[in-house]
């Protein structure tokens, strides 16, 4: 059923326009990886922060609130080039273990985003009012360093990943 | 005796098919942390960003950790270029990327510091050097990307 709903994605008019235009995929890929650099800043500070390890003469509630917005932002660009890449080769990536790993490091993150956001990120003025920071909000950070890494590595690993040869023209290459 | 050098260590790194690849993921999750960083201050320069706080306090605050990602990209890069040199050599976006590349990190440290450093700096002058960071490192990023569809 997925795989049908996959082949129907990729037989829109709108993603075969991106399968079948030259520079259209490698611009697309290009702004995709562009967001990772100029977004992913806004992951690894807020995490840094929450860490202490950055940052530490501005209050947690600074950083999150400052920049809630732009990650915000940046997520749905990046998002909405990621399925124009996946959509517009829904049936290569199907088969694609790296692939569903990277779904699978989505799905934590939006998880981490469920589990963390009503005791940290909406409310990280009473993290600053602790002396000392509160345990969930490091775990937070630590956590959401992890699952981004592993969301850009299975990233690039998509296109490491080979189908296997049909068995049928195996044979016949074989004979 | 050069290219026997680089075949040899070429061959090296091409020994495990896992090399390639997992120095990439190094390349790319550092490119994220690094040039993200120096993003962070750019926003700063137009006046976005983390709150109530001046360009020189972000700029000092990531310093550290900045250089550690560019650290990690400057050795994880090597790697890739040394496992087909003459691919690469051969490669204009590659070349691209380098002078991109060598722009950008002087820029960096030069007038980019100068001037998130010093908060007396006029608007002009800081959207003028956020922006031409921004821009510099698009262009690194695009050109590495490129590589792989010249």
């Amino acid at each position: 059923m997925i795989l049908e709903f996959f082949r129907w994605v990729q037989s829109t008019d709108f993603m075969t326009g991106i399968r079948e235009s030259g520079l259209t995929y490698p611009i697309i890929l290009s702004t995709h990886l562009t967001c990772i650099a100029i977004f992913g800043g806004l992951i690894v500070i807020t995490d840094l922060r929450l860490l202490g390890a950055a940052l530490t003469h501005r209050t947690i509630a600074d950083v999150v609130n400052g920049l809630r917005w732009w990650k915000r932002l940046g997520f749905l660009i990046m998002v909405s080039m990621g399925i124009m890449l996946a959509g517009s080769k829904a049936v290569d990536y199907y088969p694609n273990p790296y692939f569903w790993t990277k779904m699978s490091f989505l799905f934590l993150v939006f998880l981490h985003a469920m589990i963390f956001r009503p005791s940290v990120y909406n409310h990280p003025e009473k993290l600053d009012a602790s002396p000392l920071i509160p345990t969930r909000a490091k775990a937070a950070g630590a956590l959401s360093l992890i699952l981004w890494t592993g969301v850009v590595c299975a990233g690039r690993l998509i296109g490491y990943y080979e189908p296997p040869q049909p068995r049928a023209r195996a044979v016949a290459v074989n004979r | 005796m050069l290219l026997i050098q680089n075949s040899a260590i070429a061959d090296a790194l091409n020994s495990s098919e896992w090399v390639f690849p997992i120095a990439e993921c190094f390349h790319i999750a550092a490119f994220a942390w690094s040039i993200g960083l120096i993003a962070l201050v750019d926003y700063r320069l137009f006046g976005f960003g983390v709150q109530h706080s001046k360009p020189s306090e972000v700029a000092r605050a990531t310093a550290p950790w900045t250089l550690l990602g560019l650290a990690v990209v400057l050795l994880s890069g090597p790697v890739l270029f040394l496992s087909d040199v003459r691919m690469y050599l051969h490669n204009p976006s590659f070349r691209f990327k380098m002078y991109a590349l060598a722009i950008a990190i002087l820029f960096n440290y030069t007038i980019h510091r100068k001037v998130a450093l010093s908060d007396s700096s006029s608007a002009g002058v800081r959207v003028t050097v956020g922006a031409v960071s921004l821009l510099l490192w698009i262009s690194v990023v695009f050109g590495g990307l490129f590589i792989a569809f010249d």
